[in-house]
């Protein structure tokens, strides 16, 4: 039986009852498509926390794009100057428009002596826009070959373009195929009568 | 169901910019130099943004709620799988563009709010009604293959996170579209009756995809900001005419009749005529088409469309049912990592 509640709503207009909620902070996402790629970023979402952040990014990142890892941190942290002491994972913009990309990762006292080595380390004179810097503590790092992300395990071609072209060209055959014969009868009929 | 970010904005004027930055801003535009948030930009080109970006998250999201009803009157497994996935994808597109707007400067909470009240607007055709499976099959086909036409477009814009967004996007539309296209084709394989299903879907649909791309050009569209600073880098016009080049000759292939509707004004057809300006031009290799109808466009647009009320009471339920959620989630919450 399908429930009735969605259907037959009621009309309302004017303001919400419903409070405003505080807003929820931002989090960067990176991915790795294939084992031994670099992590690119992914993009960003809203969340309340880091817990609810990971589980959102696994659906919306994770599951509806193929990856084999990911990362999650909170957007702050990739820009702070502070820190402490430890080990960072470094991504450069090489240009605007561009992904951010995982370039390495470099000891450092704080975000920036992060980036300084990021600049020394991995950037050298090449032209660049902008580097971001993660403390490792501060990333919730998904191994999807011990946490599974993307589901290979059962057919996921529906959710993919791929999953359509043969039997889409199929049908395609099978329908002009199928006018050629009625084309063929019409004419056919019309010669023989 | 996925929509453009086609929407006209009336910039205030904007002479009160710095005229040498403005003039760099341009010329770095102008040569295919892309636009990041923290850079400087003109008001006015953050405020356009900012609403494409809105606008754009809107349609996603009130888009997938029509969609998301036929999730359990889907007809075969499959077909429920990949309509989940589809709505699951909108509404993730919607959560992706609510980002760039966000980081234009507005909340996200203020976004959902204005929606919901009306003080913004979605994409105009989902006010238009999804009576049956046949409507799911042609919004995937004709509305996510206009959807993926014009993206492709605005992929090649000038604002950095807008762009990332587009290209993501598209190739979640196209299995959208390659979907749409299965469906249409086993609708139009089939029995007598589902061939007529699909005509009087693609009667609905039709004149809602050409309208989709948005109001016929004016004049002096390349002087408009949205052009100019290439938010967009093809005009209205310009991929309606693409888009019936493309999709005329395929629905006509499927077996299925460009016809020219009338309406009455809860949406459904009153009586439908072949398009008579349907023809190719040899020289020119496009399509002539009769032009959507512009009155009801602008009728529906006005919020006097089939759909426009129960739209908007769906989204307003959604998002009043959600208040406890809101709540369950922020209490406790912590920004510590977790690596489980």
């Amino acid at each position: 039986m399908l429930s009735k509640a969605r259907t037959n709503i009621p009309e309302a207009t004017g303001d919400l009852t419903t409070p405003e909620v505080d807003s929820f902070p931002i989090w960067e996402v990176f991915t790795q498509k294939n084992i031994g790629d670099v992590h690119l970023h992914a993009g960003s979402l809203s969340a309340p926390d880091a817990s609810l952040a990971q589980h959102f990014a696994r659906e919306h990142y994770g599951q509806d794009q193929e990856c084999t890892n990911m990362w999650v941190g909170l957007r702050e942290t990739f820009i702070a100057d502070e820190g402490n002491q430890e080990s960072y994972e470094v991504f450069v913009q090489w240009k605007a428009g561009d992904r951010h990309q995982h370039v390495g990762s470099v000891d450092a006292c704080c975000g920036c002596e992060a980036k300084a080595k990021c600049k020394e380390q991995f950037v050298g004179d090449k032209s660049f826009y902008t580097i971001w810097t993660a403390p490792i503590s501060r990333l919730t790092k998904i191994d999807g070959d011990k946490d599974m992300i993307w589901r290979e395990t059962t057919d996921q071609g529906y959710r993919l373009p791929r999953g359509y072209s043969r039997v889409v060209r199929q049908k395609w055959d099978a329908l002009r195929a199928e006018q050629a014969v009625d084309t063929y009868q019409e004419e056919d009929l019309k010669e023989t009568f | 169901m996925s929509a453009s970010a086609n929407v006209e904005v009336k910039v205030k004027e904007f002479s009160k910019e710095d005229p040498a930055k403005l003039a760099a801003f341009e010329k770095h535009v102008a040569e295919g130099g892309l636009v990041e948030p923290n850079d400087w930009m003109p008001e006015a080109y953050r405020a356009l943004m900012l609403r494409m970006a809105e606008h754009h998250a809107n349609s996603e999201i009130v888009g997938a709620l029509p969609e998301g009803e036929w999730i359990t009157k889907a007809p075969s497994l499959l077909r429920k799988l990949a309509l989940t996935a589809k709505v699951q994808d909108e509404v993730g597109h919607g959560q992706m563009l609510y980002e760039v707007a966000q980081d234009l400067g507005k909340t996200r909470n203020a976004m959902l709010r204005d929606l919901i009240t009306g003080v913004t607007k979605y994409h105009n055709c989902f006010n238009y009604p999804c009576p049956t499976w046949a409507d799911v099959c042609m919004i995937a086909w004709l509305i996510d293959g206009a959807a993926i036409l014009n993206q492709g477009t605005l992929a090649h814009g000038s604002f950095g996170p807008y762009i990332r967004t587009m290209r993501r996007i598209n190739m979640e539309e196209a299995f959208h579209f390659k979907h749409g296209e299965d469906m249409v084709l086993t609708l139009m394989s089939g029995t007598e009756n589902q061939k007529k299903m699909a005509q009087e879907a693609f009667d609905r649909w039709w004149g809602p995809a050409l309208a989709f791309f948005g109001p016929v050009d004016p004049p002096d569209v390349m002087e408009r900001p949205a052009m100019k600073w290439r938010m967009k880098t093809a005009t209205n016009d310009e991929l309606r005419q693409k888009y019936v080049n493309r999709f005329a000759p395929a629905a006509m292939a499927t077996g299925l009749v460009v016809n020219v509707c009338e309406k009455d004004e809860k949406g459904f057809v009153t009586s439908a005529t072949p398009d008579p300006l349907l023809k190719l031009d040899k020289e020119t290799g496009n399509w002539g088409f009769t032009q959507p109808d512009w009155d009801e466009f602008f009728r529906v647009i006005r919020g006097d469309g089939p759909c426009n009320k129960e739209r908007m009471a769906l989204r307003r339920f959604s998002y009043e049912q959600g208040e406890w959620v809101r709540r369950a989630i922020l209490n406790g919450a912590t920004n510590a990592p977790c690596n489980n």
